[in-house]
């Protein structure tokens, strides 16, 4: 198969997204341990450093999409990104403007927004670098007109939509309720909505190009697809609103739209599923891409879908807005969904031209266990002490601090799923390290 | 669908939704300068990462939205200015502030307590002692 020099950049950018990820386990450790420690001493206090945890979380997800866009999309088209200068100067941009975020952070500046946690500045490269990502991007299927795929599409729809939204958040807001608001701009509109439209993509690029599933089969609803990822995605937002000064309409339409994002990712499945019925004979490489896309696919039905919708219900969101329950939701479904998959495409991107021997591919088998085991343990101990934050503080009126302060036994459960999942996250990450130096040879960058 | 169905779609999906949110945030009545800067002092200050407003924010301490209808001003302005050692540690305080600061803060909490949040936080069903 054809290399383009598109997709020996994208590797630069899955890979700083596996280190960023790997970084990202350290520190969500030792904040967990602040939590169940009194009086832990640390360098950077708790609150800079889950300002850390939470701006890692969002980015390196956004860094590893821009290299697995890059290369699905000159894979789907058969065509050369239209400015490789460019993809290489967003790559720089974006990593150096991330790393402004980590570093002002550790040094007590913030701007005190949860998830856009950096100064201002920082945030402006981010959407400098995005629109020389979409620019890139438009170019090229301008270029290639005839040979636009529906994949090739919604992948660039997703980061044209990811620079809009990024943009109202590098300005500095005074009305309160619009700051929330474009907050959940980022938090949710860029989660569940565009990067769902990259996801779609990959999704279809991946299963067409390896032969799992026919052009036609994925084709021919994807628009549909992505159409009504949008539509839910945008106003299922409204699920934010509740509670922050919007009007109560937001109330029905964040519930009903909430409901209606069921439905692509249903579709989802049913694309993947097909795919697979085909019980075709894979190569180690490609099932370790696919132990982790099935990963991610589960906790985008359940941990993302499923309990997402269950805490959309108003009386429901009322009671366990802002508990444990949120945390236990946001690491299944950030983690769980969107980070399993970056993951998958970082490994698939990096390991190219090469195949695992039979102890790597062991290995990478084992850290995904564990990423996974992790991951469940973390969040069911959260999901109980929101439960008990809920009903006690909330439903009993307890004290909230009394409340707190007996939840200890979760949250030394939640470290201890962090401790496995750090583990899991460095094996995976020393895999992911190995395929990119292995293959390094074959995909030497000009 | 063709690709420029999928476009219309999505461009005119986008403005009902940009529209109709700004439309919803305006304020009940426009904030005065102190509480500006109060908001200023609660970013500066990453409050954030440990307390929630609306309920979004951080799980170790309680949401604040509506603070100044459990605690008198003065009960505030002192915690702040003078804090107490934060449970369950023996020795880490919690953060301090300025007098000025923490009065700014306490008129953006203020002003924050006005906005109608539509039942948030909730009234318990039972309340014990
Ligand atoms: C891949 C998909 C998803 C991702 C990445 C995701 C991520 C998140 C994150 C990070 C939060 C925490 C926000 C905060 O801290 O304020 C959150 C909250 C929330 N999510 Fe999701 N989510 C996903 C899917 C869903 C779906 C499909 C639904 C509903 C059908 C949903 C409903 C909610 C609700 C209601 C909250 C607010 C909880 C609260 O009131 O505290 N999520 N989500
Ligand atoms: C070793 C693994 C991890 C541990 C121990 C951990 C721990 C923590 C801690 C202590 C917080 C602060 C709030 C709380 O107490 O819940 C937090 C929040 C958060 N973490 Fe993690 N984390 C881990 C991995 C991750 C990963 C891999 C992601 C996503 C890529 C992530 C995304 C988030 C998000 C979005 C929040 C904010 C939740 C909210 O406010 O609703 N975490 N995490």
């Amino acid at each position: 198969m054809k290399t383009f020099q598109a997709q020996v950049i994208a590797r630069r950018y899955t890979l700083a997204a596996a280190l960023l990820f790997g970084t990202q386990g350290i520190v969500a450790l030792l904040g967990a341990a602040d939590l169940i420690i009194p009086d832990l001493p640390s360098p950077i206090p708790y609150e800079y450093g889950r300002s850390i945890h939470l701006g890692l979380a969002v980015l390196w997800p956004l860094i590893g999409t821009m290299g697995m866009v890059y290369y699905f999309v000159s894979e789907d088209l058969d065509r050369e990104i239209f400015s490789l200068r460019l993809a290489r100067w967003q790559f720089w941009l974006v990593l150096t403007s991330s790393l402004s975020i980590y570093a002002s952070l550790s040094f007590r500046l913030g701007r005190g927004r949860e998830y856009l946690e950096g100064l201002p500045w920082s945030y402006a490269g981010i959407a400098l670098a995005l629109a020389l990502f979409s620019y890139n991007l438009i170019r090229t299927l301008v270029k290639h007109k005839q040979r636009i795929t529906p994949a090739a599409m919604i992948m660039s729809a997703g980061t044209i939509l990811l620079l809009l939204f990024l943009i109202p958040n590098i300005l500095t807001i005074t009305n309160p309720i619009a700051d929330e608001a474009t907050k959940f701009w980022v938090v949710h509109a860029w989660e569940e909505m565009a990067f769902e439209l990259t996801t779609a993509g990959f999704l279809a690029s991946y299963l067409k190009n390896t032969g799992l599933a026919g052009k036609k089969d994925i084709e021919k609803w994807l628009y549909l697809e992505a159409a009504l990822t949008v539509a839910a995605g945008l106003f299922g937002t409204g699920h934010h609103y509740y509670w922050i000064g919007f009007p109560a309409y937001w109330l029905i339409v964040g519930f009903t739209f909430s409901f209606f994002q069921l439905i692509p990712v249903a579709l989802l499945v049913l694309m993947v599923h097909k795919g697979l019925k085909k019980r075709p004979k894979l190569g180690n490489r490609q099932k370790l891409t696919l132990a982790l896309i099935l990963s991610s696919l589960f906790y985008h039905v359940t941990g993302a879908s499923l309990l997402g919708f269950i805490i959309t219900v108003p009386w429901i969101n009322l009671y366990m807005h802002g508990t444990y329950i949120t945390s236990g939701h946001a690491h299944l479904a950030l983690f769980g969904s969107l980070g399993f998959l970056v993951l998958g495409g970082a490994y698939y991107i990096l390991s190219r031209g090469t195949q695992p021997d039979h102890k790597t591919y062991r290995r990478g088998i084992l850290a995904v266990l564990a990423l996974n085991g992790g991951l469940l343990m973390m969040s069911t101990a959260l999901l109980i002490a929101g439960f008990l934050q809920a009903y006690r503080a909330r439903y009993l009126g307890m004290d909230f601090m009394e409340v707190n302060l007996k939840l200890n036994l979760y949250l030394i459960a939640r470290a201890a799923g962090g401790l496995l999942f750090t583990s899991g996250d460095l094996l995976l990450v020393w895999q992911i390290l190995k395929a990119w130096r292995n293959s390094r040879p074959a995909a030497s960058d000009s | 669908m063709r690709l420029r169905t999928f476009a219309w779609i999505i461009l005119l999906l986008v403005g009902a939704f940009l529209g109709a949110n700004i439309t919803s945030w305006k304020l009940p009545y426009t904030m005065p300068e102190n509480a500006r800067e109060g908001k200023t002092v609660w970013q500066k200050n990453n409050c954030i990462s440990c307390h929630a407003l609306f309920g979004n924010g951080g799980y170790v301490g309680n949401d604040l939205t509506k603070l100044l209808e459990r605690r008198s001003e003065d009960e505030v302005l002192n915690y702040l200015t003078d804090p107490p050692v934060m449970r369950p540690n023996r020795e880490h305080l919690h953060p301090a502030l300025e007098t000025a600061d923490a009065e700014a803060l306490i008129s953006y909490l203020k002003f924050l307590g006005d906005i109608p949040t539509l039942g948030w936080p909730p009234e318990p069903r039972e309340v014990r002692e």
